[in-house]
């Protein structure tokens, strides 16, 4: 009996009762045992007599609709059920069937009732739940049908179609056409003729006040005299918030937007002001004004603060991450202007690189640097001189941001990662020859760069060379077999493997069982592919078809990089939000049983794949 | 007909109204019978020299183990049957413990109206059904009635088919603890007799789900299994 009173009071309502009640709660308990696959309560069936407790085992919840079934979601040890059909009186609104052997405490309606009524966080919980539940699946169709503000891509914003001018249409004439269309700017067509492709040039209002107006200009001049080509262009489905960060940073305010190499809109700073409210969109606004180091302290806080707000906002972490890059590229280049401004102009080319999660723009959390800096051959003597003072600037105003040294030393401050172009070149060929274990490891660091500022062309200059890989298998089944060491923790009965003894006792780690999976795969399966993003989502997606990966397959993991990311970026905003230090152990007792259920087909994706890697590189036979 | 033939002229009336009880019909589906299961403490194991210390019981009605319906009393034993140094260290009931605890016929009255019409459920009828048997003779010269079902002899019986079906050949332990915990169920404070009675109840509704998945659905293949009093 005490085990009984002992089980309650660990889980939650039950726990915020007074013992007497628990005591007395316990003593009107029923138990039962259920066989697996033994259906508990039944869709449209007789309306639940219990509030039922698992006490060992699991089940599932069966919705079947126009002759579909559906599991909708599993609980487990702790977690109640019953509860909608016995506080309705009403039909189960889904069969619930015991996943395995199981055994519930069953408290009697009555009971549960009375509790309901001289308990308010009693019924709450229960209360909540329900609507917790309705809210989730409101959720779910809003995200579908309407996209919050975050996820709001630039081309939502195209109005007007594009208003196009011939080069040698006159100041007047492009002015009254601009007039006529009620268009703030208009695209000139420029050689190759007829196609709005990237190098067409561009005219404002304000070219016409600054430009015209305030310098005399004759109004008959051609228009290619005051225009700026080639416009500053981003791609069209780039968020708004990175929309906002290039006009920031280019002090631009319309952006042709292309597709497929040609300009298919407009969109102006206006556009998106509209948009806002108090949105993170505001954000790149406030670093134009940082002047002191605590503004720039303020604003790395401010971007934590506003993932928090993408996250509370249903974000996918995808859109997070890139928001957050966009945040912190901002921020970079505004430190290494200012370094740049104090040590005086650079000696040759160079480009500042990020590596790691900020590479592949999936860093949500602010984590230790990783960085390197790679400038021209044959640069001159001093070059190595100022690349050392502008990194050491750089690096220790970043650590004054918030972003901690690396434990490892991968930072433009390490000699060694700050390098003329045809050194890096040789490091990359090295690793790709010889993959033994510190390859491999160097792999995973600085295949995921990506140049944030600087002149030099990092693709030009690398890309070719890791593209090699193509053809070697032996480091592509090294790799591969790399990518296998850690497995997914779930086990052929589709339940969670979890540690079961020790510290890590009932904990699961996100990041090495979870989300460095699929990101060690998307590796892999671009390397082979030959493709030369560095995001873990584009990279499966492009792979999908010239990998041995599959579409199918593409889709799941990027469903379940996208889930176990979100579980481990909520974890941890649990956790700050506790005043913990955010980590990647979750325990898993404490995930919703919609989130645990989720957590499982994530990783069941994840084997999935690990399965196919393992059959088509033969991981096993590698040496 | 010879369950009656040593019934004395003169009982009590609980006595009586527990022997004329009808018995529930072995065709009955499993859920549709009233169990109690029940265990009991005592000075040691052999029932004609040792005495009763405690009792627990648990009613399992329509296949659920009723909390709301437990029973359990200390039971003071006879002066010439001491609680006995070695067996508190099983029980942890210290002499003071009983002291005042009511006597055997006391209890029995009261526990026989617990058990009247139910199907009684044991682990190891030897020792509860032994002792019951014990008390039972000496105060009123009768026999415990059935039907019993002993999970120990469940677990054996469902250990052999599992035995036929699969080469495994090792013996199951047939401890209460270690057949609970082999069915994946929570195990209760030990050597308690409510506990114990509790943990029993719930490997009995795991062995009847088990017959019940292989179409073993009545009181009667339970009892062929694992019954042991007529």
């Amino acid at each position: 009996m005490d085990e009984i009173i002992r089980f309650l009071l660990e889980h939650p309502p039950f726990s915020q009762l007074p013992l007497l009640q628990i005591q007395r709660l316990a003593s009107q308990v029923q138990i039962e045992y259920f066989g697996q696959g033994v259906p508990i309560l039944v869709q449209g069936g007789k309306p639940s007599t219990f509030l039922y407790v698992i006490r060992r085992g699991s089940v599932d919840m069966v919705r079947e609709r126009d002759g579909v079934k559906d599991v909708t979601e599993t609980y487990g040890e702790g977690e109640s059920f019953g509860y909608v059909s016995l506080i309705q009186g009403k039909a189960p609104i889904a069969t619930v069937r015991a996943r395995e052997a199981t055994l519930c405490y069953l408290i009697p309606a009555a009971t549960f009732q009375q509790l309901r009524r001289d308990y308010p966080a009693f019924a709450q919980f229960f209360a909540r739940s329900i609507s917790e539940r309705l809210e989730q699946a409101l959720q779910h169709r809003h995200a579908t049908a309407a996209p919050e503000l975050f996820q709001t891509r630039l081309r939502d914003l195209i109005t007007q179609p594009v208003v196009t001018i011939a080069p040698d249409t006159t100041v007047r004439e492009a002015a009254r056409k601009m007039r006529d269309a009620q268009v703030s700017a208009v695209l000139v067509d420029l050689p190759p003729y007829g196609i709005l492709d990237a190098s067409s040039g561009i005219v404002t209002d304000r070219d016409l006040r600054n430009r015209v107006v305030a310098e005399g200009l004759d109004y008959n001049a051609p228009i290619t005299q005051v225009m700026s080509a080639p416009a500053i262009t981003m791609p069209a489905d780039s968020l708004v918030f990175e929309g906002l960060l290039q006009m920031m940073e280019r002090g631009v305010h319309h952006l042709p937007l292309s597709e497929g190499g040609l300009i298919i809109g407009i969109v102006n700073y206006g556009d998106m002001l509209r948009l806002q409210s108090n949105n993170p969109l505001l954000l790149p606004q406030r670093l134009v004004r940082a002047h002191s180091e605590a503004d720039l302290r303020a604003y790395t806080d401010q971007v934590t603060a506003t993932v928090g707000a993408l996250l509370d906002a249903g974000a996918r972490v995808s859109d997070i991450g890139r928001a957050v890059a966009a945040a912190h590229d901002a921020l970079l280049i505004h430190i290494i202007r200012e370094a740049e401004a104090e040590l005086g102009a650079p000696p040759c080319p160079y480009a500042w690189l990020v590596l790691g999660s900020e590479g592949r723009y999936e860093q949500t959390l602010r984590t230790d640097q990783d960085n390197a800096l790679i400038y021209a051959d044959n640069a001159p003597d001093d070059a190595e001189a100022y690349f050392a003072a502008l990194a050491d600037r750089v690096v220790e105003q970043l650590v004054r941001c918030g972003f901690p040294r690396c434990p490892g030393n991968v930072m433009a401050t390490n000699p060694q990662w700050r390098q003329p172009r045809a050194v890096w070149q040789n490091y990359f060929r090295q690793w790709i020859e010889v993959p033994n274990e510190e390859a491999l490891l160097q792999t995973a660091i600085f295949f995921d760069h990506r140049p944030v500022y600087g002149t030099l062309d990092t693709e030009a200059s690398l890309r070719p060379i890791i593209r090699r890989t193509r053809e070697s298998r032996v480091f592509l089944g090294r790799l591969a077999r790399a990518a296998l060491r850690q497995t997914a923790p779930i086990n052929f009965f589709r339940q969670l493997v979890l540690e079961r003894r020790g510290e890590q006792r009932g904990l699961i780690d996100l990041k090495y069982r979870g989300t460095a999976m699929i990101v060690d795969l998307a590796r892999l399966f671009a390397l082979e592919a030959g493709i030369p993003e560095t995001n873990t989502i584009a990279r499966l997606r492009q792979s999908a078809k010239i990998s041995s990966l599959g579409e199918t397959s593409a889709e799941e993991l990027v469903a379940a990089f996208e889930l176990l990311g979100l579980l481990r970026l909520r974890w941890q905003y649990r956790q700050l939000s506790q005043g913990e230090t955010p980590g990647n152990q979750v325990e898993v007792a404490k995930l919703t049983p919609l989130e645990r259920r989720e957590l499982k087909e994530a990783l069941r994706a994840v084997a999935a794949a690990q399965h196919g890697v393992a059959v088509t590189y033969q991981t096993q036979l590698i040496a | 007909m010879f369950l009656f033939r040593r019934r004395p002229a003169h009982l009590a009336e609980p006595v009586a109204a527990y022997l004329d009880a009808p018995r529930p019909d072995p065709a009955l589906p499993w859920r549709a019978v009233p169990y109690t299961v029940i265990d009991v403490e005592t000075t040691g194991l052999n029932p004609r020299r040792d005495a009763l210390l405690a009792i627990g019981l648990v009613d399992i009605d329509e296949g659920r183990v009723r909390l709301d319906r437990c029973w359990q009393t200390l039971v003071r034993p006879p002066e010439d049957a001491p609680v006995n140094p070695e067996s508190i260290r099983v029980h942890g009931l210290l002499p003071q413990d009983v002291a005042d605890a009511p006597p055997t016929e006391q209890v029995l009255p009261m526990l026989l109206e617990r058990l009247r019409g139910r199907v009684l459920v044991v682990h190891v009828a030897a020792v509860d059904i032994g002792f019951l048997r014990a008390a039972l003779r000496r105060l009123y010269g009768v026999d415990p009635r059935g039907p019993a079902i002993d999970t120990a002899r469940l677990a054996l019986h469902l250990h052999h088919d599992q035995r036929v079906l699969s080469g495994f050949d090792q013996e199951p332990a047939l401890q209460l603890r270690a057949l609970a915990e082999r069915a994946g169920l929570p195990v209760y404070a030990e050597h308690n007799a409510l506990n114990d009675a509790l943990t029993t109840a719930q490997l009995f509704l795991a062995q009847a789900s088990e017959y019940e998945s292989h179409g073993a659905t009545r009181l009667r293949d339970l009892l062929r299994a694992g019954g042991c009093l007529r």
